[in-house]
């Protein structure tokens, strides 16, 4: 009954594979960059805070398939040749994501103390070895749970990948199922790994923020 | 750099800017309908997650849990290419029949998926509102349903207007998911342009200005309704 | 020595430091109190450039804290602060928090930042600590933690924001020990704080402060004994009740 599944079991998986790496390098650009946004929207200094801000709304109102499209259209006439849809779609991830880890960061900034942050100043760290050292860790341990959920969303926007005909699970899928329209089995099956992975997902991040409740703490 | 020129005039040039007329209309459409099964689902799914029965708590969050773990374009494909064949292989093709199939499926699905998101919010209200509103409101000797149906969920919807105002917004950014069903939507009618004019650039670029317009607009929208219905004596923006 | 001169600063049209003037001497011990939002706290911060100021000068050693062209950066290595509200990093190990400054500023060794700051838990009296984390101390050894944080840059002065409001009784004394023994040193030391027992002991002098002005300044017999203004009585009996 499921030969549909099994029979194109390694493609499918193969496909699989691609959303995870996608999502791999979405998360790690989309933090680093988010980071930054992050530090971007406390700022003081209205030259930064402007164009951050500016960015930061600009894209949040914007679908993720219209900007997918976009740097598809927009990165080969930068680069001057066709960029492969990996690329282009991880770019576009990158982009997107941060402005939401961005947020969240700005979150976790703006909860740790004036003072614990003119601590370190009075220590003599520059504002940068501050940042690393003592604002972006505290920063992160305390909005993990967030974060975590927007690490499931990314995974799952992964998915989206598939309007650039990247060879990710749901294009992989659906082409499976042109040609053996077997669409129930197929798709319950995307379906469900898609669901395991965040449902299990989701629970991490239950038990870190079960965990921050209680240490109360951080 | 590829030497690339621009032509911004497919935004309004014939038939071109027709299109994406047609296709803004339909983001519109598509995104009031299955606002109004979403939000009509998601308060009977969050009510039914604080139920005191074990069983509607479960089918609550089941329902939940379901729609949130799987990304919408899977939950999308699985009602338009699987959906139909649910119901054995006579209907099956009536329903595939159906002119405009994707759109209805559209809304269908995207209402289903963001009534998951607004229950949860939905339940996050309940939750904000202190045992003794419940307890004082059952003293009076009302039901749990006719409490739920006349005090607590007018006042939670209320309370939670900008988590909501926030759905709504996601609801027409996921409309756009639809053109891969080849729903005649805002983002579909940029890729079609490219297609034809290999303008692809511009009319991405333009469908983007017809979003972020859709939002701000939203976001004011929002703003008149919180003020109409705003809870007098709770902390305010 | 820091000499201080009539520094005023507003936030917004509001007044919260006025014509504020004071020279500290290296190795003095000066105690400041006042009632709350009398501007304690907030000269603190100016003097090592963590809040600016619309008026005056200050000089720490010579130099000029309001000079743009001046590192701050630098300025803050010479300056210990502590404050009320302790402020350890909640991520980190004692030992680790204590030996990061010496390590990333001063380019120190790991080996020899912790070395120092084992030797600096042993002087606060709590060397069993340096592999805790703040979550695991009382609050009378959280804030020697944090005196012993500010102790490892080396300063020439340390300054303490009201260093014990913050603790349970039975806490203050075992802070205080270790702020008369840094004076008894030789420390340079200027303290925001309404513990007259300390100030009797190690004060060389004492301000009162009270609406972002000095009020009155004298050594601690001249101010216990014959308080002149009668904002300063009334402060008084108030605290020493």
């Amino acid at each position: 009954m499921f030969s549909a599944v099994t029979g194109n079991l390694a493609y499918l998986l193969g496909g699989f594979l691609t959303n995870v790496q996608l999502a791999a390098c979405a998360l790690a650009g989309g933090i680093f960059l988010g980071m930054l946004v992050g530090l971007g929207r406390i700022s003081t200094r209205k030259w930064v805070y402007r164009p951050v801000t500016v960015y930061v709304d600009f894209l949040r109102n914007i679908p993720l398939i219209l900007v997918i499209f976009w740097f598809y259209f927009v990165m080969p006439i930068i680069a001057g040749r066709p960029l492969n849809a990996f690329v282009s779609a991880a770019i576009s991830f990158i982009v997107f994501e941060a402005t939401y880890f961005g947020e969240i960061f700005r979150a976790g900034y703006q909860s740790i103390s004036r003072d614990l942050v003119n601590a370190a100043y009075s220590t003599g760290l520059t504002y940068w070895q501050t940042v690393r050292y003592i604002m972006v860790p505290i920063a992160f341990r305390r909005m993990l749970p967030s974060m975590i959920t927007q690490s499931i969303i990314t995974f799952q926007d992964t998915s989206l990948a598939y309007v650039i005909g990247l060879q990710e699970m749901v294009r992989r899928t659906s082409i499976v199922d042109s040609i053996e329209v077997r669409s129930i089995q197929l798709y319950s099956f995307v379906a469900l790994l898609f669901f395991i992975v965040c449902f299990a997902g989701s629970r991490v991040s239950r038990y870190y923020e079960e965990k921050g409740r209680r240490a109360n703490v951080l | 750099m590829l030497a690339y020129s621009f032509d911004w005039s497919v935004l309004w040039r014939q038939p071109y800017g027709e299109w994406m007329l047609h296709g803004i209309w339909y983001t519109l459409q598509i995104g009031f309908l299955a606002w109004i099964l979403a939000l009509t689902l998601g308060v009977a799914v969050g009510t039914l997650r604080v139920s005191n029965r074990a069983v509607l708590r479960f089918l609550g969050t089941a329902y939940v849990e379901f729609f949130r773990n799987i990304p919408f374009l899977v939950q999308l494909f699985f009602w338009y290419y699987a959906g139909p064949m649910l119901f054995g292989k006579t209907i099956q093709f009536e329903i595939n029949s159906i002119s405009g199939l994707n759109y209805y499926v559209a809304i269908v699905a995207l209402g289903l998926y963001t009534a998951s998101r607004v229950a949860e919010h939905v339940r996050a209200g309940f939750a904000s509102i202190g045992q003794g509103q419940y307890q004082a409101v059952l003293s009076t000797g009302m039901t749990h349903f006719q409490m739920y149906r006349y005090v607590i969920v007018p006042l939670a919807l209320r309370l939670i207007i900008p988590p909501l105002t926030t759905e709504f917004l996601t609801i027409f950014k996921n409309s756009s998911v639809a053109m891969t069903i080849s729903v005649t939507e805002t983002t579909f009618m940029s890729y079609k342009i490219d297609s034809e004019t290999f303008h692809g650039l511009e009319a991405t670029t333009g469908a983007m200005l017809v979003y972020l317009v859709l939002g701000m607009s939203i976001v004011k929208l929002m703003g008149l309704i919180e003020n109409r219905f705003k809870v007098q004596g709770l902390i305010s923006r | 020595m820091i000499e201080i001169k009539n520094i005023s600063k507003w936030y917004g049209n509001f007044q919260v430091l006025g014509d504020i003037n004071e020279v500290i001497g290296r190795g003095q011990t000066v105690v400041i109190c006042g009632p709350s939002g009398s501007g304690k706290s907030t000269l603190l911060r100016c003097i090592n450039g963590l809040e600016p100021f619309q008026k005056g000068e200050i000089l720490v050693d010579g130099i000029s804290v309001g000079d743009p062209k001046t590192n701050l950066y630098k300025l803050r290595q010479r300056i210990g602060m502590v404050f009320q509200r302790f402020e350890l990093y909640p991520h980190m190990t004692v030992i680790d928090m204590i030996a990061l400054a010496p390590m990333k500023v001063k380019k120190k060794s790991k080996r020899e930042a912790q070395a120092k700051a084992m030797e600096l838990l042993e002087r606060v009296g709590i060397p069993d600590k340096a592999h805790a984390y703040p979550a695991n101390l009382s609050g009378g050894q959280q804030q020697r933690v944090a005196i012993a944080r500010a102790l490892a840059m080396e300063p020439e002065y340390m300054m303490f924001d009201e260093p014990t409001s913050a603790l349970d009784p039975e806490m203050i004394q075992e802070v205080l020990e270790v702020m008369i023994d840094l004076s008894k040193e030789g420390m340079t030391m200027l303290v925001v704080s309404h513990e007259m027992g300390f100030a009797r002991e190690v004060a060389d002098e004492i301000i009162f402060m009270d609406g972002g002005r000095i009020v009155e300044r004298g050594t601690d017999e001249e101010f216990f004994k014959n308080p002149k203004h009668q904002r300063t009585k009334d402060f008084l009996n108030q605290i020493l009740k």
